[in-house]
């Protein structure tokens, strides 16, 4: 399903340049739940930013079910973007001003996909438990239930992909451990794949893979390491 | 249709669900650069207008009709004025004829004859009493004494600029020095005739030459100059359409019935004030120019602030793949609803506040009271640079933001 091949991102130039990826190269497959874990710097988020169409690398090649993603225009970037991914932030992002369910009918209202927007979005409110507060603005709930609803939202046009950056990194233990159950039951259940950005071992647990990342190369995938650098990593 | 729809649906949240605080000072930036849009232009243009309205009404009338081109009187000017009085949209014609003269005050203290003692020479102007008053409005002010009666003879209205005082805004002396109402004054016409009057009553026209004109009865000033020739002639007729928009009209209308003598409107002859009233516009052009780009500034400032200040907003708006096209134009309907708010309000406040307020209480300026002159130009002008100025400021932020990397605009790194 994700294919990335030899992918490198630098910021900056000339003296100023720092590296984030230095040729990664990695698949994700259909249905998978995966876990992209390293240290701070590890460049992490950088992929993570790449595979949800955020940002560009500086040169590799990157596919998303056979096609092409780095010859994709600005305008289909935005098309790939609502259609056919989720993307979980690590701080909250609700936007203000619109109440919960609001929030999570905007992409779908953007797809102008049918007419039954407000039930499907409450449906989904109501998996993510927090059928009880469609109403509310993102300010009155807790950390907790913004981060469920901001899961609703990216889900609301049944992505093939939902990416998720650090999505428990605000969150209390109980909060986060909510977060992360529901992921793994949308993934059990309904076959979602997931990428998932974490600094938390413990979080390997509801995973069904994780990809290991050091200066911006795989150092590990499923435990077995590529680069001599797991306990660094670790 | 989704497009649309999503980016009303933006818009209306934005403004409506967002900071009140914002909205509130959004719309009343806005509200007072239309008013202001409005303000300045309208009181210069209500300057010019008070300028050009004086030399109507106590100087000219609405149109002239001179003597030919190689005359200096009009003949038979009773029977040409009883015509003109007829011609349809004439509210009043007003036949004057015209001199100079030495006018001297408390001459009888003068040492020797050629002692100049408290004198000038102004233009003294014969007047019908009862049809000046139809033309114009010297009758209407008179500030000391009384005005003219047909029947006078040895009486005369003196302007302020002539008899000088305290509300003279000529110096001293240039004046009479303060005649007042019973005082005698002599007055030498060019003719040589020399004549005694009682100063009937001081007029204030707030126009400089009317102001600085003397009035005696028409049939004094025949006599002045020979009663047998001059009881049927006038130095220039004046007459007042009143209201009507159809001077042009009325002056093709005197035309075709033939005098022997020039019709033409008062414009014609305020050839030096047309050329102040014209660099007034001039200036008064500028300097709404300059209020635009003032208002259309503050504007930009206030909505980029906005804008900018929603800039992790957009960043997650694009990150969830909301097309470039829908947030601008959600953006852009903020900034046109709020050039909108900012015109009805503004426009409101106007009308309601300023431009009553200046109704009841004009500008009392040398030239007259200057009340607001708003013509349509005016609220089109400020109409179009408002929206001008505030699609501007919706567009370039976030024009700028959505051509920045999405990880900028959301982390702002």
């Amino acid at each position: 399903m994700i294919e990335v091949i030899d992918l490198h991102k630098t910021y900056g130039r000339g003296t100023a340049a720092t590296r984030a990826l230095n040729g990664i190269s990695l698949s994700v497959r259909p249905g998978e739940f995966v876990a992209i874990m390293g240290r701070s710097g590890s460049g992490k988020s950088t992929l993570l930013h790449i595979l949800g169409l955020l940002d560009s690398p500086t040169r590799g090649q990157f596919f998303v079910q056979g096609k092409d993603m780095l010859k994709l225009t600005e305008t289909e970037r935005s098309r790939f973007r609502l259609e056919e991914f989720g993307y979980v932030f690590q701080e909250y992002s609700l936007l203000p001003g619109m109440s919960i369910l609001e929030n999570v009918c905007v992409p779908a209202i953007g797809l102008g996909k049918g007419n039954n927007i407000k039930k499907r979005a409450t449906d989904l409110l109501q998996v993510v438990g927090l059928g009880e507060r469609l109403k509310h603005q993102p300010g009155e709930v807790s950390g907790g239930e913004q981060q469920r609803a901001a899961i609703a939202r990216a889900l609301i046009n049944r992505p093939g992909i939902l990416f998720a950056d650090e999505p428990t990194a605000s969150l209390d233990v109980t909060s986060s451990r909510v977060v992360l159950e529901l992921f793994r039951k949308l993934n059990k259940e309904l076959g979602q794949t997931i990428v998932m950005v974490t600094h938390e071992p413990d979080d390997r647990q509801y995973v069904d893979r994780v990809v290991w990342l050091k200066d911006g190369l795989v150092a590990t995938e499923d435990g077995r390491p590529q680069l001599n650098s797991v306990s660094d990593a670790a | 249709m989704g497009d649309l729809k999503l980016a009303v649906f933006l818009a209306y949240k934005t403004i409506f669900k967002g900071n009140r605080w914002a909205l509130v000072l959004i719309v009343t930036v806005m509200s007072l650069s239309f008013a202001n849009l409005l303000l300045t232009p309208s009181i210069l243009l209500g300057v010019t207008d008070t300028i050009n309205r004086q030399q109507v009404e106590t100087v000219y009338g609405d149109i002239v009709v001179d003597p030919p081109s190689d005359d200096y009187y009009l003949n038979g000017a009773n029977e040409i004025a009883e015509a003109v009085s007829q011609v349809p949209g004439v509210v009043g014609v007003a036949p004057r004829l015209t001199g100079s003269a030495l006018i001297e005050y408390e001459w009888r203290e003068k040492d020797t004859v050629l002692d100049k003692g408290t004198s000038g020479t102004w233009s003294v102007v014969g007047i019908d009493p009862v049809s000046e008053a139809d033309v114009t409005t010297i009758s209407q002010n008179i500030v000391e004494g009384s005005y003219l009666d047909a029947s006078d003879r040895d009486a005369l209205l003196l302007g302020i600029e002539i008899a000088g005082g305290e509300k003279a805004e000529t110096a001293a002396f240039q004046t009479l020095q303060g005649a007042t109402v019973g005082d005698r004054v002599r007055l030498t016409y060019a003719n040589g005739v020399q004549r005694e009057y009682t100063v009937k009553g001081i007029f204030y026209a707030r126009e400089s030459r009317a102001d600085r004109t003397a009035f005696v009865t028409r049939a004094e000033m025949a006599s002045v100059l020979g009663r047998t020739v001059y009881s049927d002639r006038a130095s220039q007729i004046l007459v007042n359409v009143g209201d009507s928009a159809a001077g042009n009209e009325v002056i093709e209308a005197i035309r075709a019935l033939g005098i022997a003598g020039e019709v033409r409107s008062w414009r014609d002859y305020s050839g030096a004030m047309a050329g102040v009233v014209s660099s007034f516009d001039m200036v008064a052009g500028l300097i709404t120019g300059i209020g635009l780009v003032v208002a259309g500034i503050v504007m930009f400032i206030v909505v980029y602030i906005n804008v900018i200040h929603s800039r992790r907003h957009i960043g997650i708006l694009r990150a969830i793949g909301i097309k470039r096209d829908v947030i601008i134009g959600s953006y852009l309907m903020q900034a046109l609803f709020y050039a909108v708010m900012g015109i009805v309000l503004g426009g409101l406040a106007f009308g309601f506040g300023v431009q009553t307020y200046f109704d009841y209480h004009p500008l009392d300026l040398s030239m007259g009271l200057v009340t607001l002159a708003l013509q349509p130009t005016i609220i089109r002008d400020a109409v179009i640079g408002l929206i001008a100025a505030a699609a501007l400021a919706g567009l370039v932020p976030v024009l700028s933001i959505t051509r920045q990397g999405i990880i900028h605009a959301i982390w702002g790194n």
